[in-house]
């Protein structure tokens, strides 16, 4: 059974609509820029792709942060961005998937500024100063459980975590879309990489880029040493490819795979991940993460089962490694590509390089239909997108 | 119906480590709430827990636990170098997952296993913090200039990781962060997985703490706890209930195909006959009072079964002890089994063991297993005086005899996830 992709919106460094995102991201722009969220001066990455903008105000601020508030504008934007028969909310799942709880030391300054080590007398000196909304602003599924309270959601609902929970969010829509529990998924990720405490965990387990902004290296490029921690929020809308008729945009499919390994996954756990859903003469969205040695193990084994010659883009070289919302992120951008029929450069990469797959260098036209997105993470994780245009699609 | 089957269970809990005490300790209706003694509560206002009774965890105490096996001292060094025992699942998770594995007979053959676990919120590394301290704030400085590098929490897939590594398991691993219904959802994410054909054998279940100064401050806060510091704090469905008491410990499960049980010999324990979930859609603070979507859980999942209600016969409450939850329940599980409601048997483990949150609902799917375990259904500890407004058949605070088939564990978390699983007397 074949499940389309009717809706969509996002918050991404290189735009926040999907349309200004695509114009910038067809212009081979890079989001990256110098970090400015903290002093970043002494830390060994001090670059970052930031969503430019505030989350707009709302009352839910009391219950959600920053992302969390994107997380929530995106999936009323994409509800709404969905036409045709109105579903009921009790036939409408909603799955959420953000990489961990990134806990924003700041909210603990009142309870932790005059802790003893010890935590000897630990209320007095401090814990009684939380917020009592502290927890909930910290809750795994808080932005889930307020989007389904704002959009009257009411159907299956699960959240994900990790780095490839966006990938996790659409398999679990998608397996509940052909069970029939419902009629509708509202699919919602977002994280953020390029908060400081982030960039300190991601310091010791993955290779961020050391350079400034003007000396960065282009994904695939074989003299990268790392990727640009971005961060996003994307939000889809599935549903059962007959329910949708003309309004689906694109079919789509996903798999994950683990290979237990610390840092990014190995040739293995790929390939296990693109067996379930890659097939030959396909356009390729690569994870790209920015270190020569493994974009060509990446590229080396994305071709065993797409052929060498496929075309290969790179949203996230574009936009940063935007985490858990990479899957979302570049199931919009290769879908958005395939139905414009025109492919995005990797941004700032100047020579395709002998591994095999074509990194596309400039602006192109392509008559391609169908295309899988791969993102990886932390620890040794995969997650695996593949979107196939309607049949009846024309340009 | 589904085909999968649970074929290995283990508990940590506020009873010990080990499946065998938890179910002993159920089986005499005790109760293994006490004051906090991980951290120094004295000023909290909550003072009591349902903690798992080891003050500190480390490498020794795990090894001790786990017995001798080959390359265990190395992976316990290593992890342990890296602090992952200073968060507390993470060891509850590795002492469960271990137990279920061994009791599944499950070895090398297994490898392809996938993993699915509910976790909660990442640990906070709060000794870490004093040295990176400078007037009052976070020195950034400092922390990336310190050596080793500072790590002020665990990552949200620590417990996965333990697991996945120490038995070199090669399926997806897959984290269920939705809050006190996860554990519950873990169960019925690794049943659909091996209905769909996608796995053949999955480790899943649950594991949590929040017994640390930042998780029962936090929770303090909110107000969500009971403020007494009796051992009697939570009281299901009791007219004087006031509030929930915090609880850590794990719970995990090998589910399986049941050919794949019958190839290696196996005899489950029980089967999973069906599950659903509901998103409530109300406030993140307070389940729908009419119970309407815990109720569709109910429905979703005996129809997912294929049972009529009659054929339920036992009821594992979510039963947190709060004054809203327990009618909100109350009300649906009269609203999905009718008449038939006077006569099921309810309990809720909450009492005994704490809310367990996000491992919640993996806890009390063990404690189901009592039923078919030792023909007993777990009591509601602290039950004195069953309140008007949870009008159901709540066994009171000792254990029932009874051979029961069916039963059926809900879970209604934070944020208004609901999770509802049936298991069967495996036969």
């Amino acid at each position: 059974m074949k499940i389309a992709v009717t809706g969509w919106a996002w918050r991404t460094p290189l735009g926040n609509t999907v349309e200004e995102g695509m114009k910038r991201l067809l212009a081979g722009e890079r989001a990256a820029r110098e970090h400015h969220h903290f002093d970043a001066s002494t830390f060994e990455c001090r670059v970052a792709a930031p969503i430019s903008g505030k989350p707009a105000p709302t009352k839910q601020a009391k219950f959600l942060k920053r992302m969390a508030l994107f997380g929530v504008e995106v999936a009323r934007e994409a509800l709404q961005s969905g036409t045709g028969t109105q579903v009921p909310g009790d036939r409408v799942g909603v799955f959420f998937g953000y990489g961990g709880l990134r806990a924003e030391w700041e909210d603990l300054m009142p309870a932790l500024a005059q802790q003893h080590e010890s935590g000897k007398n630990g209320w007095n000196q401090g814990f009684q100063l939380l917020h009592p909304f502290w927890i909930l602003r910290h809750l795994s599924n808080n932005s889930h459980a307020i989007a389904a309270e704002e959009l009257q959601l009411t159907g299956e609902g699960v959240t994900f975590a990790g780095a490839n929970a966006g990938a996790q969010a659409v398999s679990g829509a998608i397996a509940a879309l052909r069970a029939g529990v419902i009629d509708k998924a509202l699919v919602v990720a977002h994280d953020s990489l390029i908060e400081p405490e982030t960039l300190v965990a991601f310091s010791s387990i993955a290779s961020l880029a050391t350079q400034s902004v003007a000396e960065l290296v282009a994904s695939y490029d074989a003299r990268g040493t790392g990727y640009v921690p971005g961060e996003a929020a994307a939000a889809i809308i599935l549903e059962r490819a007959d329910a949708a008729g003309a309004r689906a945009l694109a079919y789509v499919e996903a798999a994950d795979s683990a290979g237990g390994q610390e840092g990014e996954p190995g040739r293995d756990t790929i390939a296990h991940a693109l067996a379930r859903v890659a097939r030959g003469g396909v356009l390729v969205d690569g994870a790209g993460r920015g270190t020569g040695q493994w974009d060509g193990e990446e590229r080396a084994v994305v071709a065993e089962f797409v052929g060498a010659e496929a075309p290969l883009v790179c949203t996230l070289g574009s936009m940063g490694n935007v985490g858990s919302a990479s899957a979302l992120v570049q199931l919009i951008s290769l879908t958005s590509q395939l139905r414009g029929g025109e492919l995005a450069p990797v941004a700032g990469l100047k020579h395709q390089g002998s591994s095999p797959l074509r990194p596309v260098l400039t602006r192109t036209s392509s008559t391609a239909r169908c295309g899988i997105a791969l993102c990886t993470g932390a620890p040794g994780l995969v997650g695996v997108i593949r979107v196939e245009l309607p049949e009846d699609f024309r340009r | 119906m589904s085909s999968a089957v649970i074929s290995g269970v283990g508990v940590v809990s506020a009873f010990g480590v080990g499946s065998r005490i938890f179910f002993d300790s159920l089986a005499q209706g005790k109760s293994g709430v006490g004051p906090i003694r991980s951290f120094d509560a004295r000023h909290f206002p909550v003072l009591v827990a349902g903690e798992v009774p080891v003050a500190g965890i480390d490498a020794d105490f795990l090894k001790k636990e786990l017995g001798e096996s080959p390359g265990l001292d190395s992976f316990l060094a290593g992890w342990s170098e890296q602090g992952a025992f200073r968060d507390r699942k993470a060891a509850f998770a590795l002492l469960a997952g271990v137990e279920a594995w061994r009791a599944a007979r499950c070895g090398p053959a297994e490898r392809s296993a996938s993993v699915v676990l509910a976790l909660g919120l990442e640990q906070a590394l709060l000794q870490d913090f004093a040295a990176c301290m400078e007037e009052g704030a976070i020195s950034w400085k400092k922390v990336a200039a310190a050596r080793p590098p500072i790590s002020f929490r665990t990552e949200v897939d620590l417990s996965a990781r333990l697991l996945t590594e120490w038995f070199d398991l090669k399926g997806p691993v897959v984290v269920n962060s939705s809050a006190c219904a996860a554990g519950t959802m873990a169960v019925a994410q690794a049943a659909a997985m091996i209905d769909r054909g996608q796995a053949s054998i999955v480790l899943c279940g649950g594991a949590d703490s929040m017994v640390n100064p930042l998780g029962i401050g936090g929770m303090s806060r909110l107000g969500a706890p009971s403020p007494r510091a009796d051992i009697d704090a939570c009281r299901p469905f009791d007219r004087r209930r006031d509030g929930l008491v915090v609880g850590e410990g794990a719970a995990v499960f090998v589910v399986e195909a049941e050919e794949h049980a019958r190839v290696r010999g196996i005899t489950p324990l029980a089967r999973v006959l069906g599950w659903a979930t509901t998103q409530d859609g109300y406030r993140v603070t307070a389940p729908r009072p009419d119970g309407s979507c815990a109720r569709k859980a109910m429905q979703l999942a005996l129809k997912k079964a294929g049972l009529a209600p009659e054929q339920v016969q036992y009821i594992n409450a979510h039963g947190t002890g709060t004054p809203l939850n327990d009618p909100a329940e109350a009300r649906a599980i009269r609203d999905v089994f009718g008449a038939h409601a006077d006569k099921i048997p309810v309990s809720s483990i909450k009492g005994a063991v704490g809310h367990l949150m996000a491992a919640s609902g993996a806890i009390e799917l063990a404690a189901c297993l009592l039923a078919f375990e030792r023909d007993l259904l777990p009591g509601t500890c602290n039950l004195k005086e069953l309140d008007p407004d949870c009008p159901l058949a709540v066994i009171g605070p000792e254990p029932r005899a009874a051979k029961v088939d069916v039963v059926l564990s809900n879970s209604f978390g934070f944020g208004g996830q609901n999770a509802s699983v049936i298991l069967g007397r495996y036969s």
